[in-house]
Parts: structure tokens; C-alpha cells; sequence
């Protein structure tokens, strides 16, 4: 008896010590790449005010693995990296596609636990909840500037932590099979919201009293147009302070009306599909309200659907409002400020490869539909070939307010779900956002940036 | 007097020799009692790590303005539940958990009970077939179930729709989008409670339903009177555990909703996530947090209190049954 027992026992301590090796083994961040000896590749100096010299050895040669996280175009970044592993061999750079979803659930987390991946991608919405995890760039502030559109609004205390490599904004994204066979021409392209209104009306198919085909789609995106569109009228969305939310107020109640309006002529309904993207996608809405990325997403993942862009319709013909509309920057990555000496130190190194690569940094920018930032390639020709690109016109007349804090997006979503679904009468669902917004930002350290705006007037 | 002792070998017990009335401790061997202090230390101090610390924190936390980002956490007092109990969002959500609780505990035990009885009847074919696909929904992760019913509501090619030819915006329509998430928890669980029920009506002594035949009574009575009474702990078991998950239902209002349309379907455990992971703001979640702690303890004691009450309480005001010519009346 006493035999069995102790050979039991033996058994379950082996299978025990097993089962954490085992677990332990995927953990750690040994180097997957093979070692680097030659530090002169024979390869030319990049970039021009920020340089990359690539004939070095990084990390002493030695072999090193880093995780890179991003939520969307996963294939390019990791062919970006995969282009600077062939330069340095030792160092293998993973990326790892985390869903918008959740990538701002689980980074924050990460970073707050002391681990994380060395290099992270951002969005400037979450700012406040990454900036006190990463590490400022190893480069200076002022060859940055010089190279880079818009670089000084994100100097900290004379530290950079991250840029924009490029700016995006919104337009009118329409179906070209529906806009002709509605027998419409690039002549009846809206300048105007009532010109925009009809186009609507024309592009709507309705069997009955059922609508197959809506003129118009909004839904689920009621926030992005309501953030844009209220610069038209001259609203800021800050007081002059830089602090203070103006969300209620008679120029947002306007934006509202003059979207309610468009679905109660019946060019669109709140029912029809829950997301005017996805609509779109499947050929069901004619026309939409979109930014830059959606034209990535057309390609990959509707390819299918014939479509061009045209500039955001303005309050009134032949007058150019305060803004077309706001801009933000689709922003470079960031780097974990509690990666250990040797990540950031390779980190930093991938980070002037990739700000000074023009190959990349114009792949990107089409991919995203922005304008690049990076000024050695801002008058290729290819970004103006890119309907989304092009519809934007005069950039300067497009609005930073800032990195915004999310919540704006998630409040203005939640009032317009209010209106749209719950009946809530558009005053007081304003009137909500804006104490919610309010109450969001009441501990957070932001101020805006709307007064660098070149066409800035103080409420 | 005797000389002998009961220390002799073979010495008969002095009979004013008193025999020791305490019982004989049977030493235990002392790995066993190693094993046994290791076993209860580890389950407390798991308890003590993983339970009362991080409740304690939170408690703590809930009287602060957290932001654990941006390293904020600064004494507030009660404000974070001062705020609460003013906050409109907080009541609507504690309105949805209630509506929402009680139409899935309904729900499950309804439906749980229907279809355990009906596998327990002797006419029933096939019962381990049944078993098995009654119980399947549990067995799926909530997660895919709550996408594929996401599916399933969509309005313009959804399934519900499109079989039962009706045109309802599920998800996005408040008449409906709660409900929607009822139907949907209560196809994911009903199948544990019917395993449940089942293995509380195989307890049911055989001769007392026998019995019962014997003396006329036919199956509703059989059911009411006779079923139910002795079902009543298997029935306060689902109710009390079913009570205690929906309390805390979060995937699937995460999944289908996100809360909306506007808050209208915002949960209780919802609001505790939008306000932790979305907006940082760790003390005012950890406010909702221990309010539905309350709640939940309250509601459970509550429960334990009735369901006592219902057990010692004397069957008054009910019909006896009697004995007419064989025959129960």
C-alpha cells in the first residue's frame, strides 16, 4: 500500500513539474532571429532633418524578439517589419492584431500590469490613458518638426511620444453603379446639404413601403458626423478656455435636425442595418459618411462594390465655412516605456527606420486614406489618385481640435442611439452628452488645440 | 478490594474502576495532517488573495477617484456614492437588472421544470438523446452563442425574422432589445436547469408517487401536490443560483447591445464595465460595484428567509385531501 502510494505521489509531482515547463516554456522573449555580424550592410543613409543609418548592429548582434500590437492592417506593419529584420537578421519584430474592440480594454491593462509589447500602436482619443506608459522618442524634437506636418502639437515638455503619420478626415462615400443607374453624373455631385438632400431622395429605392436601397445611411455613425459637422457652422467644440465641452448648443441641435430630416423624407430609416458601413459594403446604402480607413476596408474586405468620394457638403452654396470639417491624426506607434533596455533600445532603432522609410510611410498613407505628414513624399502624385484622398480639398480649412478623449465619440453615439431608437427629444439628448461629457473629463488633464487652428475664432 | 489492575493482562475490569466515558483519539498519521493543514491553508489563502484583498481594495477604492492610468487616487468621501444613487443611467440599469432577472429566472424555471418533467414521465422515448440536446446550449461559450443570436436578430437577414416573417429591429428597438436578450439567456441555460430538475425529481421516493397512483390522483394533483412540495429545495437552488448569475449578466449585453440602443439595456454589471475599463474611473465602478454586492446579499438572504418560512409553516388554508370511496377528493 505504502508502495503505491509514494509511486502515486512521485507520478503527480512529475506531472505537475511537466505541466509548468510546459506552460512557462511559451513565456519569455528569447530572440527568434539568427545572429548579426556585419554591422556595414553597404545600404545608404535614410531620411532627410530625421536620419537611419542602418549599418550598425542592433542589440550587439544578438538575437531578439519584440511583440508589436495593432488592430488593423496587420499585413503591412508586418511587412514593415519584416523589411527591417532583413537589415538586422537578429531581431524579429511579431505583430499582433488585437481588435479595436478590445485593444483599449486589454493595451491600457497591460501597460498599467508592467508588461505589455514593446511597441503598441495609438490612437490619440486615448491619450490620457497611454501617455504616462511610454517612452518619449529618442529623436529631436526639432528634426521632427522639420520633417513632419503637425509635430510640434505633440511636443511634451520637450519630448515626443508619439506623431501623426498622416491626417484624416471624413467625405461622402458613394456607390458609382447606384449613382448611375440613378442617372446621376459627376455634375449632380452636392455642393450643398439641401442639393445633398435631394441627391438623397434620388438614390432611394423603396418595393412599397419596404426600403431596399437607402439614399443615405448613417446609422451607427451618427458620432463621427456630429464632431465634424458642427465646425461648419462656426462651433467649436471646446470654450475658449480649451477645457470647457460646448456640445449643447444650438449648432449641434441643427447638425441633428438636419440628419433627422434626411431619414424622415424616407431616404434612409434607423432600422435599415445597423451600421451604414456594413450597408455599404453590401450594397445597400447609396451614400455614406465615412473617414479615410473605410477606404482600406472597401478594398480588403468589399471589393465587389464600385465606389468614389466626394467632398462633405457645405451649409452654403459658394461660402467656405470656419471648417469643412475636423481632422485627427492616424497616429505612429508608441513604445512601452516598461520594456526592459535592450526592447527599447531596438525599438527605438525600428522607429527611425520606420520614420525615415518612404516606402512605408506612403503605403500607409494610402492604405488609411490620409494625408501623409511625412513632407519628403506629400506631393505624390498617388494621393491625389485616391478618391478619399482627393475629396478633402484644402486640408487648411480642416480643424485639430486635439486628441480628444473617447469620450465624445461614446457619448454623441449614445445621444444619437437616444434619438434615433429611444425617442428622446434631440435638445435633451444633447443636453445629456453634455453633462456626461463633462462628468468624463472632470480629472483629465486635456486641453485643446483648436486655438492653433490658422482660422481660429474664440467662441 | 481487588489487587488487581485493569493493567494486568487478562484483569477482569474493577467494577469501581471507572471506565473513561472520553472516546479514544485515533492518532492520525502525520502526513495526513500535513496534507490536511496544506489543503486549508492554500483554500485560504487563495480566498484571502484572490477574495477579500481585491474586495477590500475595492471598497477602499470606491471612497477615492481612481484612475489607476493616470495614477490618480484621491479621497473623495462619499461622492462616488452620493453620485450613484443621483444618477439616472444607475437606476434605469438597476430597472433593466431587475426586469431582466426576474423574466430569465422565470423563464428557466419554467421551461427548466416543463421539460425535466417531461423527461421524467414514463411515456418519454429517448430521454439520454434529449439529455444531451437540452443540455447543449450550456455546454456552448457564451460568447459564440450571444454572436450567433446576434445574428439570428439581425432585421434585414436574420433568422427570427425571416422564419417567423416578422419585421422587428430587435436589437435596436426598446420595446424589444431587452427582451431579446432574455430569449437568448434563457435558450442558453435552460438545459442545466432541466439536468437539475431531473436529478431532483429521480430523488423523489418511487412509492410515494406510487403511492399517490394508488390513491387516484391524477397528474396535475400528482404534480401539485405531491412533485412540487418535495422539488421545493432543487427549486430554490436554481432560483437563488439562477438570481445570482443574472444579477451579474454582462457577455451578453456586451456582445449584442453594448448596452444600447442608448442605455436601455444597460445592466447593472455593464455599467460597473463602462465605467472601469472604458472610462478609467475605478472608484465610481467600485461603488456600483459593492451596491449590487448589497443588493445581491440582500436579495439572497431574503430568499433563504422565505424559502425557510414556506418549510416551517404549517400547510394552512389548504384543501386536505380526503378519502371518499377510494377515490382522493
Amino acid at each position: 500500500m505504502i508502495r503505491v502510494g509514494r509511486r502515486a505521489r512521485a507520478v503527480s509531482v512529475i506531472a505537475a513539474a511537466s505541466a509548468l515547463a510546459v506552460s512557462l516554456a511559451a513565456c519569455g522573449s528569447g530572440g527568434g532571429g539568427v545572429e548579426d555580424t556585419q554591422a556595414d550592410k553597404g545600404l545608404p543613409i535614410a531620411g532627410v532633418n530625421v536620419t537611419y543609418d542602418p549599418n550598425t548592429l542592433v542589440n550587439d548582434g544578438k538575437p531578439i524578439e519584440l511583440e508589436w500590437w495593432a488592430w488593423s492592417n496587420i499585413e503591412q506593419f508586418q511587412s514593415i517589419a519584416d523589411a527591417y529584420s532583413e537589415i538586422h537578421p537578429n531581431v524579429t519584430i511579431k505583430v499582433v492584431n488585437q481588435p479595436w474592440e478590445d485593444y483599449w480594454t486589454k493595451l491600457p491593462l497591460e501597460l498599467q500590469s508592467g508588461s505589455g509589447p514593446a511597441i503598441f500602436n495609438v490612437h490619440n482619443s486615448q491619450h490620457d490613458n497611454l501617455i504616462a506608459k511610454m517612452e518619449p522618442y529618442d529623436i529631436d524634437a526639432a528634426d521632427l518638426e522639420a520633417d513632419y506636418t503637425g509635430a510640434a502639437a505633440h511636443v511634451i515638455d520637450g519630448e515626443t511620444y508619439y506623431i501623426d503619420l498622416g491626417l484624416m478626415s471624413g467625405s461622402i462615400f458613394y456607390n458609382t453603379e447606384m449613382w448611375e443607374a440613378a442617372g446621376l453624373t459627376d455634375a449632380d455631385i452636392p455642393e450643398t446639404w439641401d442639393e445633398f438632400r435631394e441627391v438623397a431622395k434620388t438614390l432611394t429605392i423603396r418595393d412599397g413601403d419596404e426600403l431596399r436601397q437607402a439614399g443615405f445611411s448613417f446609422n451607427g455613425a451618427g458620432q463621427t458626423l456630429q464632431m465634424g459637422m458642427s465646425y461648419q457652422l462656426g462651433q467649436d467644440l471646446f470654450a475658449a478656455d480649451g477645457r470647457t465641452p460646448q456640445v449643447d448648443n444650438e449648432a449641434n441641435l441643427e447638425v441633428i435636425n438636419r440628419f433627422l430630416d434626411i431619414y424622415a423624407d424616407g431616404s434612409g430609416d434607423p432600422d435599415f442595418g445597423a451600421s451604414a458601413t456594413e450597408s455599404f459594403g453590401q450594397g445597400q446604402a447609396a451614400m455614406i459618411y465615412a473617414w479615410g480607413w473605410f477606404s482600406s476596408t472597401m478594398r480588403n474586405d468589399y471589393p465587389g462594390i464600385e465606389w468614389s468620394a466626394f467632398q462633405t457638403p457645405v451649409p452654403t452654396a459658394g461660402e467656405t465655412p470656419y471648417a469643412f470639417d475636423r481632422y485627427n491624426g492616424e497616429s505612429t506607434f508608441g513604445i512601452n516605456a516598461n520594456a526592459d533596455a535592450a526592447e527599447k533600445e531596438v525599438a527605438q532603432d525600428f522607429l527611425r527606420y520606420f520614420l525615415t522609410d518612404e516606402k512605408s510611410m506612403k503605403d500607409l498613407a494610402l492604405s488609411f486614406s490620409v494625408f501623409p505628414s511625412y513632407k519628403p513624399i506629400a506631393d505624390d502624385p498617388a494621393f491625389t489618385e485616391d478618391p478619399a484622398l482627393a475629396a478633402f480639398g484644402d486640408i487648411e480649412r480642416y480643424i485639430w481640435p486635439g486628441p480628444v478623449p473617447a469620450t465624445f465619440e461614446t457619448s454623441t453615439a449614445t445621444m444619437w442611439e437616444e434619438i434615433l431608437y429611444n425617442g428622446v427629444a434631440p435638445a435633451d439628448a444633447l443636453a445629456t452628452a453634455q453633462k456626461t461629457i463633462e462628468k468624463d473629463l472632470d480629472g483629465i488633464d486635456f486641453v485643446a488645440a483648436e486655438n492653433l487652428y490658422p482660422f481660429y475664432t474664440a467662441d | 478490594m481487588s489487587n488487581r489492575t485493569l493493567t494486568e493482562p487478562g484483569a477482569p475490569p474493577d467494577e469501581r474502576t471507572p471506565i473513561s466515558s472520553s472516546p479514544r483519539r485515533i492518532k492520525k498519521p502525520s502526513s495526513e495532517l500535513w496534507l490536511r493543514n496544506l489543503t486549508i491553508g492554500t483554500v485560504i489563502a487563495a480566498l484571502v488573495v484572490l477574495l477579500f484583498i481585491p474586495i477590500g481594495i475595492a471598497f477602499v477604492g470606491s471612497f477615492h477617484d481612481w484612475n489607476p492610468l493616470n495614477g490618480s487616487f484621491d479621497f473623495t468621501g462619499i461622492d462616488n456614492y452620493v453620485e450613484l444613487f443621483a444618477d439616472a443611467t444607475f437606476w434605469r440599469a438597476s430597472w433593466n437588472t431587475l426586469v431582466f432577472g426576474i423574466l430569465s429566472i422565470v423563464g428557466r424555471v419554467l421551461l427548466g421544470l416543463a421539460i425535466a418533467y417531461a423527461l421524467f414521465s414514463k411515456l418519454s422515448r429517448w430521454r439520454t438523446f434529449f439529455r444531451t440536446i437540452f443540455y447543449l446550449p450550456t455546454v456552448m461559450p457564451l460568447v459564440a452563442v450571444a454572436f450567433l443570436w446576434k445574428l439570428m436578430y439581425n432585421p434585414q437577414f436574420g433568422a427570427i425574422n425571416t422564419v417567423f416573417g416578422l419585421d422587428i429591429n430587435w436589437l435596436f428597438d426598446p420595446r424589444y432589445s431587452l427582451l431579446a436578450i432574455v430569449i437568448m439567456t434563457i435558450w442558453k441555460d435552460f438545459g442545466f436547469a432541466v439536468i437539475l430538475f431531473l436529478a431532483g425529481l429521480y430523488a423523489i421516493p418511487e412509492d410515494v408517487l406510487e403511492a399517490a397512483s394508488v390513491d387516484g390522483a391524477n397528474a396535475w394533483r400528482t404534480f401539485w401536490h405531491i412533485v412540487l412540495p418535495l422539488l421545493r429545495p432543487m427549486l430554490f437552488f436554481v432560483i437563488i443560483t439562477s438570481m445570482i448569475g443574472y444579477l451579474q449578466a454582462f457577455v451578453q449585453v456586451l456582445v449584442m447591445t453594448n448596452g444600447g440602443p442608448g442605455t436601455s439595456t444597460q445592466l447593472i454589471s455593464f455599467m460597473i464595465y463602462d465605467q472601469a475599463f472604458v472610462k478609467y474611473d475605478f472608484g465610481y465602478a467600485s461603488a456600483i460595484a459593492f451596491v449590487l454586492l448589497i443588493a445581491t446579499a440582500a436579495l439572497t438572504a431574503a430568499s433563504w428567509r422565505m424559502n425557510q418560512s414556506a418549510l416551517d409553516t404549517p400547510r394552512r388554508g389548504r384543501r386536505v385531501l380526503r378519502r371518499t370511496e377510494g377515490k382522493l377528493s
